[in-house]
């Protein structure tokens, strides 16, 4: 599936810039047998975020790419790149649940015309790191 | 979130497990009455069961088949090709409003309730089913969280409701002319109320307006796997979740008219366009992306999967997988008839395993006696919203042609 990197230990490629080359840029990604899915944003930044929406599982493959982030169809939570939910518009006004909401996030980067991903790393733990990043 | 092992109690509906042994005390839908016009015998997968529906003496009767591990969930064989097993099983069977429905469980069978969908004349109830493939419990909650409608079902342009009939959400809203996918779009953020009735729950979605008015939408859980939703000024929705197994199951919907009688051959030529038979799936499914486009998405729906409302909520259950997994699961305010649903369904799980049958709802006496539900959309001045809904409830029951008095 991917090919081990020749730049740093725990890198692997996932896609070519063309695989996002598209009106809609995102695709759905496995790695390590976790399902991801891959997206650009209004920013022209790179996401790589679980695919199932924290609320009740529904596949953020669907979703709807807007407001520099990904939106589920089902209620409308909203993602930014690092998987932190910026937006719940059907809880109640002044909510700040979402605070709370975060999607595990995978490290990705574009080199040569490639996009590669961290593994080797649980992908919670990545989350946290570049939280802290 | 919740346990794996909570998750298991409430989804797993075999012979033996807590959760089957629930629905197994309620009369479930087993086929429509157009699927008898498949032979003598009439193959059923229900409850993690292979059955099979067949004239016995005492009318139709539903049957154990023989049938191999390896058959589909849905595998429908021809009726001279189904084998009786004459060492399991046979249920009784009632056929009300265009379905067939079978009792699976121990004891007498409780009576039916006088819901709206069983009081109607035959001229104006119309049943059909369609297949999703997924666990009956995310199937069901979907129908109680009525948040879901102003995004998943959200229009990003209005039809003209005179085109609408036997669609959901295409009418117009209340007594008023703003169609209702305008009024979703408009107000997302229901304040949402959950009330427990002898049936199960009433749940009450109010969208406040700006003039001082609020949109009540009243939708029902009966208890344990149906709904009754409105559908249109002129129809409601009664629709269970029927488990064919723990990962497939069918919806099984009664569409009720208070006002003309269905016409039955348009709303069945509607769905039959959307599915294939004989085992009633839907043409757009997982394995073709649901015809999803991202143009469409962009400018016409929420989703980009068409203006079938049953394709939004079909494809939003499936992605979540085969049996959601519920330890990921983060709920909110707009989740509250499905945490009361929940509850609801532990504690007459735990009341069935203490042997108190006559705890679950529709099982004491007088349930033969409930009627309604009240189901219905209405636009009132927000202080008197309770009073408003009730008079719009009764007003269409008394302009029925059938009896539909409460």
């Amino acid at each position: 599936m991917t090919a081990a990197t020749p730049q740093a230990k725990g890198w692997v490629q996932i896609a070519t810039l063309a695989d996002l080359n598209r009106p809609r840029p995102l695709i759905p990604v496995t790695l390590a047998g976790r399902r991801l899915v891959l997206f650009r944003d209004d920013e022209g930044q790179l996401g790589l975020i679980g695919r199932h929406c924290p609320h009740r599982g529904a596949d953020l493959c669907y979703g709807r790419l807007e407001d520099n982030g990904l939106r589920c169809p089902f209620h409308g939570w909203h993602f930014n790149r690092t998987g932190q939910c910026v937006e719940q518009p059907a809880e109640p006004e002044g909510s700040r649940m979402h605070e709370q909401i975060r999607i595990p996030m995978v490290p990705v980067r574009e080199v040569d015309g490639a996009i590669w991903a961290q593994v080797g790393v649980e992908l919670e733990q990545a989350a946290a790191a570049e939280t802290e990043a | 979130m919740i346990s794996q092992h909570l998750n298991d109690r409430i989804t797993r509906i075999a012979p033996g497990t807590p959760a089957g042994a629930v629905l197994r005390q309620y009369w479930q839908p087993a086929a429509l009455v157009d699927e008898l016009a498949h032979g003598p015998l009439v193959p059923v997968n229900l409850l993690g069961e292979r059955l099979v529906l067949q004239q016995g003496a005492q009318g139709l009767e539903l049957a154990t088949r023989v049938a191999s591990p390896e058959e589909a969930p849905t595998h429908y064989p021809a009726s001279d090709a189904i084998q009786i097993d004459p060492t399991g099983p046979v249920y009784p069977t009632e056929t009300r409003a265009g379905l067939v429905f079978a009792y699976l469980g121990d004891g007498a069978p409780p009576p039916f309730p006088a819901f709206d969908c069983f009081r109607a004349p035959d001229t104006h109830v119309f049943a059909f089913k369609g297949l999703w493939e997924c666990n009956w419990l995310q199937a069901l909650e979907i129908g109680i969280d009525p948040a879901h409608a102003s995004f998943l079902h959200r229009f990003l342009e209005d039809e003209d409701p005179a085109d609408s009939y036997g669609k959901q959400f295409r009418d117009k809203a209340g007594a008023t002319e703003i169609p209702m996918t305008k009024l979703l779009r408009d107000y997302p953020r229901p304040e949402i109320k959950v009330d427990e009735t002898d049936y199960g729950l009433k749940i009450t979605a109010l969208r406040h307006m700006e003039n001082g008015h609020t949109h009540v939408r009243v939708t029902n859980q009966i208890f344990p796997e149906a709904i009754c939703i409105p559908m249109s000024r002129e129809m409601t929705i009664t629709q269970w979740h029927v488990p064919v197994d723990d990962q497939t199951c069918y919806w099984v919907t009664v569409f009720t008219s208070f006002d003309k009688p269905v016409n039955k051959d348009l709303m069945r030529a509607q769905r039959l366009k959307e599915h294939r038979l004989p085992d009633y799936a839907p043409l757009k499914n997982r394995r073709n992306d649901y015809h999803y486009d991202p143009a469409e998405q962009a400018a016409l729906t929420y989703t980009g999967m068409g203006l079938d409302i049953n394709v939004h909520d079909q494809w939003a259950v499936e992605g979540m997988g085969r049996i959601q997994d519920r330890t990921q699961e983060h709920l909110g305010r707009s989740d509250v008839a499905i945490i009361r649903y929940r509850r609801m369904l532990r504690r007459m799980m735990d009341a069935l395993e203490q042997g108190d049958r006559a705890a679950l709802p529709m099982h004491g006496a007088g349930a033969a006696g409930i009627l309604g539900p009240l189901s219905n959309d209405a636009i009132a001045e927000t202080a008197d919203w309770q009073a408003v809904s009730r008079a719009a409830d009764l007003a269409r029951r008394a302009a029925c042609p059938w009896d539909a008095t409460v």
